[in-house]
């Protein structure tokens, strides 16, 4: 059984369905919290193989470790985003026993997405958990945007969809065949590519940049993040991030391989577009949400680096900087849900005027996050980019790095400008003081991680040693 | 001798202060807060006396060596250790942040358990940075002290001190940041990144330049060289007093440290082809500074236009690369230590008494405040280069490298301390001497015990340093003479 996750989790959608609409008072939380349990339990099973390497369904599907690995954080981000919903949301509308359930299907298509081994099942989980995320965008009655943002995300989704089929047609064109181990032996052999491969593999790449918001495929981006319910911004921030990284991955290191050097210069320009369109970009907004969207378009370009040359350390550094990542965009937006005036939430970065005063020690988590961000020791963020950097300078790609460090730079301006907000200036009295003891919990635990994970790298660095090794031991 | 864990512990304490400093008790003057801080200090200041005592002068390699792995690679360790060149630094530093925390002893801030946590964060920062011996964890330690400073700046400083605070941050961060990419592509090169093993290693001279390149533009930002001082004055300004004694007084002194330690001892090649490019800047900066410092009408900023000059003579006599130059550059930075931080306080004195930092305001202030006025002519003496204080042995020292080097530039170097003497002698006479004015008369305080506690340990080592500087000069020479035996004989 070593789909056993991946059907524990679809059959407990499907029972939790069912028993919804029979629950009379608070259908919502008492679906969440079965939510959490369903996802706890899938994690252990995670656990149990996570060592594993077997292809299934006639390698439709492959069960590896690195696939393990990036699911285990897809449900980590997960457990934290329905935890934030149980415990600090405070939009009413939102408050519907699907909710829960359609994150959980979200994820089952970015399970899938992340162990697919062909290109027919990849197409088929993308599009699982983009159903589900549009439906999520646009959930919200009180945000005014949610609906504007759902629409959006759909238009874009589709065009992303009719890119990925037209490149997956050409790819399929070149080798008759759309399962990448064939794929991969047959580029093996072949000695001459044909343009129209590279065109194919570019528009997959295109439509998954989509996904992940890379520039210059990035304008649904700050809408998207904007109009959505804030515990959708902080799943869509997170968890599709991950899943769309290991999917890029794994299609371009494991079947294309070979013509690394063909997509490596697609990458390159992907990675400096939104390294730059990050930094700039965030400069002037006035809304978190959409600060915080140019924020990770700016960590996406960094992240990208590491992928350019394809290679082993590349990943092992692209995995470390996810998990990062994670902790520091969950804490980010666990802080903003807790921004509220009267009982409702704000968004607005001049709200945080003054916080250190209104709340002291959500004000001090909020700096070590988005210092870590702008990557500056002792906090983690900063181990995200050391070994991102050095990755590129291993392989001589110094202007990349030169460009890393100043857009790091220029992106350090709008953090501190948070930092500058939350302690230099005057105090916004409107704020609401008080935050419940869930939310001081999780924001301690991230915050002691992001302060200790640069001083004991090794568990990390060797899990995803561990993990992406098997990643290449398939070539 | 049984074997401390010297530097980690001198690390760790200010950490384990933090936490009782934000557990103190909440009081009306937040005595309780400020004690256990000050204590904290104090004990590491005595502990780090440690370092001196059992120092053993005639190795001129690193002692005190503490290694913890890091990353579970063997050339990836995050290693601490002392020689004769990061000693006086770091006994500096401890030394002053008592001295901090204890001026501000009657003062009034709010948020003071945040204010005490950022000095004594500063604190650890700064021994670890001067103590590691590894590249990386060099600059996470360098790196780090911009968050604290920025919030000390941008916290408790003055009117423009959100402009300050970025402009801070970001130009050290912007010149710190190409570092560590040089630093990334020296682990690269040679597969470590320990100080002791890198300095046997030789590189090509194109390379060198480039490495040497980013290595100057985080530190001459840092120290701060002409023309990227200009971060300088505006933090000083609007720095809190505390702030700006820290970073007159160690902050600055992490440049002068990263050109001795990285630009010289690590890429020898091509400091010799910088040399007249650093000569040139340094000059420049002497001279320039001091004419700008002539004409400023705010105290604070005439000292920080200073410090540029006196940094000026530190990076003449580092690239001049023999022992007098070498000694004469550690010496300026350990004396610019103490009376940069000297004339800091005794800015903080007259404003926390008149709120004003204006030079017009002033004047006669010496009947009002005779022990201050006898204390800030010591202070201005030692800052001119007076025989007898610390500064004049620095420059005596650092003119006479350079003279062998290049008589041109020891004359316009030389030039820059009769400049000195103008523009502090100015400052003095405006400020303290001439009619008494009505302004001056509304406050009639002289100095409290704990400012006259304060200065006196300054006076006693900037004199002491003065008459015997070979206490100090001690400990660094084995080291340097490695540095220098290993430097290519330049023809400049």
């Amino acid at each position: 059984m070593i789909i056993l996750p991946e059907i524990f989790l679809s059959l407990s959608v499907l029972a939790l369905l069912l028993v919804g609409p029979f629950i009379r008072k608070k259908g919502h939380v008492i679906i969440g919290y079965l939510v959490l349990l369903v996802l706890i339990i899938s994690q252990f099973f995670i656990f149990k193989n996570i060592f594993q390497f077997e292809p299934i369904f006639n390698g439709f599907f492959v069960i590896d470790s690195f696939g393990s690995f990036m699911k285990c954080l897809l449900l980590i981000g997960t457990t934290v985003v329905i935890y934030m919903y149980l415990t600090v949301n405070k939009d009413n509308s939102i408050n519907q026993i699907e909710f829960p359930i359609l994150i959980l299907i979200s994820l089952i298509g970015m399970m899938f997405m992340v162990s697919s081994n062909d290109i027919l099942s990849l197409f088929l989980s993308i599009e699982l958990q983009s159903l589900a995320l549009y439906i999520l965008v646009a959930f919200s009655k009180e945000e005014e945007n949610s609906s504007e943002a759902g629409v959006k995300y759909f238009v874009i989704g589709s065009i992303s969809t009719c890119i990925f089929l037209f490149g997956a047609s050409l790819i399929y064109g070149f080798f008759g065949t759309t399962n990448f181990t064939e794929i991969s032996e047959v580029l093996g052999q072949t000695r001459e590519i044909s343009l129209f491969l590279i065109i194919g593999v570019v528009f997959v790449l295109v439509s998954l940049s989509l996904k992940v918001s890379a520039a210059p495929f990035h304008m649904w981006t700050p809408d998207v993040y904007q109009g959505s319910p804030t515990i959708i911004t902080a799943f869509l921030s997170v968890v599709p991030k991950v899943a769309v990284f290991a999917v890029i991955i794994r299609f371009l290191v494991f079947p294309f391989g070979e013509i690394n050097v063909d997509w490596g210069r697609i990458i390159i320009i992907l990675s400096i577009c939104s390294m730059v369109v990050g930094s700039f970009g965030a400069l002037f907004q006035s809304d978190l949400k959409r600060l915080f969207a140019y924020s990770t378009i700016n960590h996406v370009g960094f992240m990208l680096i590491g992928l350019v040359p394809g290679s082993e350390d590349g990943i092992i550094a692209i995995s470390i900087y996810l998990i990062l990542y994670l902790i520091m965009n969950t804490g980010v937006f666990l802080i903003i849900l807790n921004l509220r005036i009267d009982e409702r939430n704000v968004t607005s970065i001049k709200d945080l005027s003054g916080y250190s005063n209104n709340n002291f020690f959500m004000a001090v988590c909020m700096a070590i996050f988005v210092f870590s961000m702008a990557g500056i020791p002792p906090l983690s963020g900063f181990l995200g980019k050391l070994i991102i950097l050095n990755v590129a300078i291993d392989n001589n790609l110094f202007y990349l790095a030169i460009i890393g460090v100043v857009s790091s730079v220029i992106a350090a301006f709008y953090y501190l400008r948070i930092v500058k907000l939350m302690f230099f200036d005057k105090t916004n009295d409107e704020l609401d003081k008080d935050v419940n003891i869930e939310s001081k919990v999780l924001l301690s635990v991230l915050s002691f991680l992001n302060i200790s994970i640069l001083f004991f790298p090794e568990f990390f660095l060797d899990l995803s040693a561990s993990i992406t090794f098997s990643l290449f031991a398939v070539n | 001798m049984f074997n401390l864990p010297i530097l980690p512990m001198l690390i760790l304490i200010p950490i384990l202060g933090i936490i009782f400093v934000l557990m103190s008790v909440e009081e009306e003057n937040t005595k309780a807060a400020k004690r256990s801080a000050l204590w904290t200090s104090i004990i590491n200041f005595l502990l780090s006396l440690y370092i001196p005592i059992n120092f053993d002068q005639t190795i001129p390699h690193f002692q005190f060596v503490n290694s913890f792995s890091w990353f579970n690679n063997e050339n990836l360790k995050f290693s601490l250790g002392v020689d004769g060149i990061s000693l006086p630094f770091i006994v500096l530093s401890t030394f002053l942040i008592p001295l901090c925390i204890f001026f501000m002893w009657e003062n009034k801030k709010n948020k003071i358990k945040l204010y005490l946590s950022s000095f004594l964060l500063i604190e650890s920062f700064l021994i670890g940075a001067f103590s590691a011996i590894d590249l990386f964890s060099f600059y996470i330690f360098f790196e780090s002290i911009l968050i604290p400073m920025y919030m000390i700046i941008g916290v408790w400083g003055g009117e423009r001190r959100i402009y300050s605070a970025y402009k801070f941050f970001l130009y050290t961060f912007l010149g710190s940041v190409l570092m560590l990419v040089a630093i990334i592509f020296l682990y690269q090169e040679f597969g470590t990144t320990e100080i002791p093993k890198i300095l046997n290693f030789n590189l090509p001279f194109y390379i060198q330049i480039w490495l040497w390149l980013a290595f100057f533009s985080s530190f001459a930002v840092k120290i701060p060289m002409w023309p990227f001082h200009t971060w300088l004055p505006d933090a000083h300004v609007e720095a809190p007093t505390e702030g700006s004694v820290i970073l007159a007084a160690i902050l600055l002194k992490l440049g002068g440290y990263g050109f001795i330690r990285f630009n010289l001892s690590i890429l020898p090649d091509a400091s010799i082809f910088f040399t007249p490019f650093i000569y040139f800047l340094s000059t420049v900066a002497v001279i320039y500074t001091s004419f700008v410092a002539l004409v400023q009408t705010d105290i604070k900023k005439l000292i920080a236009y200073s410090s540029v000059a006196h940094m000026g003579f530190v990076t003449i006599g580092i690239f001049s690369a023999n022992i007098q130059g070498i000694h004469g550059a550690i010496l300026q930075m350990v004396s610019h230590g103490l009376i940069s931080a000297a004339l800091f306080f005794s800015i903080g004195s007259i404003y926390d008494r008149y709120h004003t930092k204006n030079i017009a305001f002033f004047s006669g202030l010496k009947t009002i405040m005779p022990k201050l006025a006898f204390f800030f002519l010591i202070f201005s003496l030692g800052s001119i280069g007076f025989p007898g204080t610390s500064g004049f042995v620095a420059e005596f020292l650092t003119l006479l490298a350079v003279f062998s080097k290049s008589t041109i530039i020891a004359f316009f170097a030389a030039f820059g301390i009769i400049l000195a003497a103008a523009y502090m002698l100015n400052l003095y006479k405006k400020i303290f001497l001439g009619e008494i004015n009505n302004q001056v008369l509304k406050v009639n305080s002289d100095l409290k015990i704990n400012e006259i506690l304060i200065f006196s340990s300054l006076v006693f080592l900037i004199i002491f340093l003065g008459i015997k500087p070979n206490f100090l000069l001690n400990f660094s020479t084995s080291s340097i003479e490695r540095i220098i035996t290993l430097y290519p004989i330049s023809i400049f």
